[in-house]
This record gives C-alpha cells, sequence and structure tokens, in this order.
C-alpha cells in the first residue's frame, strides 16, 4: 500500500496528463464527425449567448450594405413576378394548387457564427427545425452556393461551409456541361478547387462554374464562381482554381433551399444501387 | 498564497477573454491566427505544482474550445505545452536558478532567456493545435509555414504584452 502511494506520488504528474490528454484526444475524435457531437456542441453550447450577442454588434454595423443588397435583389424579384403575370394563358383554367410544381422551397436566416480562417469552418444560423430547417439544405448568401445544412436543434442549426476540407460539391461548367467535384484546398477564402475535368475539353479562364444538382442537395445551376487559373496536371484531369463569387467574410443573411421531392428521388435511386 | 492566486486566475481570465473576444474575431488570413492565451502557461510562477499546470492548462484549453467550437484540439495541444513546461524550464534554467514565488517574466530573467522560454512553449502548441485541426500529412509543408507564421505573431502579443507588464 504504501509503496503504491509512493508510486502514485511520484508519477503523479504522468499520471494527471495522461487522463487529460485521453479525454482531450477522445472528445477530438468521437467529435469530428459533424453528424452528432460536433452538431450538439455547437448548437447547443454555453457559448452560443455570447456569440449570438458579438453577432448582433457586428451586424449592426454593415446594415447599409445589408440594405442595399436587400434592394437588388428585392427589384430583380419583382422583374421576375412582372414576367410570370404576363404568361396568364387564356385557353386553360387555372388550377390553384400551389404545390403542384413546386419543388425548391425558400426561407431566410441570419448568420450567428462563421470563420474563414480554419481548416474545418462551419456557419451557425439563427433558425432550427422549429422554422422548418432540416439537415442537407442548400445554404446561398442569395446568389451563390455557400454551403449545406449538417446539424439542427430547435432555434439553430450548423452548416458546413464551402471552406472545408470536408466539403464536396458536384460542379459543373456552364458553357459546357462537363461536371467535377468542387472542394476546398484550405488555403485561400477566396478560392476553391474544381478536379475531374478532363483535359480534352477547352475551358477558358473566367468560365462560369455552377451546381449539377446531382446530389439532391442543391438545385440546378447555382453559380459559385469563375475559373481563375487551370493546370494540366500529370494525370488525364485539369486541376481548375476557381474563383469563389460567394464573399464569406462579410456573410450575414443566407437562404436556404429545401428540396421538396429529394426523399421521392432518394428513394427511387436507392432500388439501384 | 491567496492574493497570488486571484492574481494570476484574473490574468489568466483577460487573457482568454482577449483570444475570444478579440483574436478569435480578427480573422485576417488562414495563415495567421494567433493563440495569446497559451501565456497563461508561461507566466505561472516556477514553483507551481507541475499538476496543477496541467489542471490549469486544461481548463484554459477547454474554455477556448467551447468558445471557438472545436472539439479538444486546444484543450489537448495546451496539455502538451503544460506538461514540456517543466522540462523546458528545467533545460534552460539561468544561471542562478529560480527565485520561488516570482512570476517567469521578462522583467526577472532577462529578455533572451524569456524569448527562448516563450518560442519554446508556443512552438510547441502550436505545432499540436495545427497538425490536430488539419489532422492529416498532405500539404505538411504548407502546414508547418502556417505554424511558423502564427507563431510569430503569437511570440509578438505575447512580448507586448510583456513590455506593458515591464513597464509598470
Amino acid at each position: 500500500m504504501r509503496n503504491l502511494l509512493n508510486f502514485l506520488l511520484r508519477y503523479i504528474n504522468i499520471i494527471v496528463f495522461l487522463i487529460l490528454e485521453g479525454i482531450a484526444l477522445y472528445w477530438l475524435t468521437n467529435g469530428n464527425s459533424y453528424h452528432n457531437a460536433r452538431v450538439v456542441r455547437s448548437v447547443q453550447g454555453v457559448t452560443r449567448g455570447l456569440n449570438e450577442r458579438i453577432n448582433n454588434a457586428r451586424t449592426y454595423l454593415s446594415l447599409r450594405e445589408i440594405n442595399s443588397g436587400l434592394a437588388s435583389e428585392n427589384s430583380e424579384l419583382r422583374n421576375r413576378l412582372e414576367k410570370m403575370d404576363q404568361k396568364g394563358d387564356v385557353n386553360f383554367i387555372p388550377v390553384d394548387d400551389s404545390l403542384f410544381r413546386q419543388q425548391y422551397q425558400y426561407t431566410s436566416a441570419r448568420v450567428i457564427n462563421n470563420s474563414v480562417n480554419r481548416q474545418k469552418n462551419y456557419i451557425t444560423l439563427d433558425k432550427g427545425s422549429q422554422q422548418g430547417i432540416k439537415v442537407d439544405m442548400a445554404v446561398t448568401n442569395g446568389k451563390d452556393a455557400v454551403g449545406v445544412v449538417v446539424g439542427c436543434s430547435r432555434n439553430f442549426s450548423v452548416a458546413i461551409s464551402l471552406l472545408n476540407l470536408d466539403f464536396r460539391l458536384s460542379a459543373r461548367l456552364r458553357s459546357s456541361g462537363y461536371f467535377g467535384s468542387l472542394s476546398w484546398d484550405g488555403r485561400s477564402y477566396r478560392y476553391a478547387v474544381l478536379n475531374e475535368i478532363p483535359q480534352h475539353i477547352s475551358v477558358n479562364e473566367g468560365d462560369t462554374i455552377e451546381t449539377t444538382g446531382f446530389s439532391a442537395v442543391f438545385p440546378e445551376g447555382i453559380e459559385i464562381g469563375r475559373v481563375s487559373d487551370l493546370k494540366k496536371s500529370g494525370s488525364d484531369f485539369y486541376k481548375i482554381t476557381v474563383e469563389l463569387f460567394a464573399d464569406f467574410k462579410k456573410l450575414q443573411y443566407v437562404n436556404l433551399i429545401g428540396d421538396l421531392k429529394r426523399t421521392e428521388r432518394l428513394e427511387l435511386e436507392k432500388q439501384f444501387q | 498564497m491567496i492574493n497570488s492566486i486571484l492574481k494570476y486566475g484574473l490574468s489568466i481570465l483577460l487573457l482568454i477573454l482577449f483570444q475570444i473576444l478579440v483574436l478569435n474575431n480578427i480573422q485576417f488570413s488562414g495563415y495567421v491566427n494567433p493563440y495569446v492565451y497559451i501565456m497563461a502557461i508561461l507566466i505561472m510562477p516556477s514553483v507551481t505544482p507541475a499538476w496543477l499546470v496541467l489542471i490549469v492548462a486544461f481548463l484554459t484549453g477547454l474554455t477556448i474550445d467551447l468558445f471557438s467550437g472545436s472539439p479538444g484540439m486546444h484543450a489537448s495541444a495546451t496539455l502538451l505545452a503544460g506538461f514540456a513546461r517543466p522540462l523546458v524550464l528545467r533545460i534552460i534554467s539561468p544561471r542562478d536558478g529560480y527565485e520561488s514565488g516570482s512570476s517567469l517574466s521578462m522583467a526577472a530573467y532577462g529578455f533572451r532567456w524569456f524569448i527562448i522560454y516563450a518560442s519554446v512553449i508556443v512552438l510547441i502548441h502550436h505545432t499540436t493545435l495545427f497538425f490536430l485541426e488539419v489532422f492529416r500529412f498532405t500539404d505538411f509543408f504548407r502546414t508547418i509555414f502556417r505554424i511558423l507564421v502564427s507563431s510569430l505573431f503569437t511570440l509578438g502579443f505575447i512580448l507586448l504584452i510583456e513590455y506593458y507588464r515591464k513597464g509598470r
């Protein structure tokens, strides 16, 4: 007994170190799968109140910019509405069923936590399952792709940012329609990388990159960025650097897009896999 | 005793608040992420028992983790730095040994001693932290570069704070 106590006293530092390091590493390895622990931590953590307050102050400082963004979006939507109204076809009786053709559902949310300087960035939004947010909804900044929702609590949700080493998005060249896989290389928050575009097609600097809709998350044709640089690597594929349209550093309000026919489509696809 | 516990507790709290409220919000670029809160490990007196340093390190890292939404990264990196502290202190001990009770500061042991001490601890901390963050060895040299640049900025902040403490 005495020996045991002596032993414990002598190695107390190493023992404390190993126990605490064990706890930290356990948390790290289990918390990294962003579907469970990370989201619970981030959404329900004790820190949200403070984050929200910091962000409130920041939003107030850029009201002017937000306002002008909203105004221009408003006028664009008004134009679109005008075109819709002109289309009325007198030969058919209108059917009053708003869900008949609607596939996508839009809603907006405020960003209450965001980062661009880490290797795995996430965005916290101020709406959750109670406000109709679901996992796998697409997040845009109005026009351009920004991320995908990965977890919701009752009043908050967390989206994986495009600026995350784990993020993959199916994207294509608007001009030719060839698609590849878009990811972030962790270097600059202005640029992402598009892979798997074969070298036999012509790609030019300035070509627009948009989403494909293959993954049933983003609708087709949401803009992502433009080609800013392309290299022919040793393999058969280009390595295309994409300058992102969305400015992640001043993200204040985002739009969320939910696919109403997603379950139907996934169920069908599952039968053939 | 009570007095110095209060003093260091308050300093550590201020460092954590500075990290959370100011530095975490700067987001200058992916390469420059100073983590000045590691100074909490640096300034504790040399007589502090090693297990206490470990516990303080763990709690500091844990707090930073909770506020920056990272699972256990800061806790394990700070803990490792705290574990290395007694070893580093033994290796670079000044000729006359350490005065018991006084803080490990630039004012007490000189610029040269302090910069060596601080850079070793900061490098240990940042290396662990940045590799845990990316959790892969691809782009190895880019991670090394990020570690070096961020360490320089952290050291810059630490020296500023030290000069301020010395001036008082």
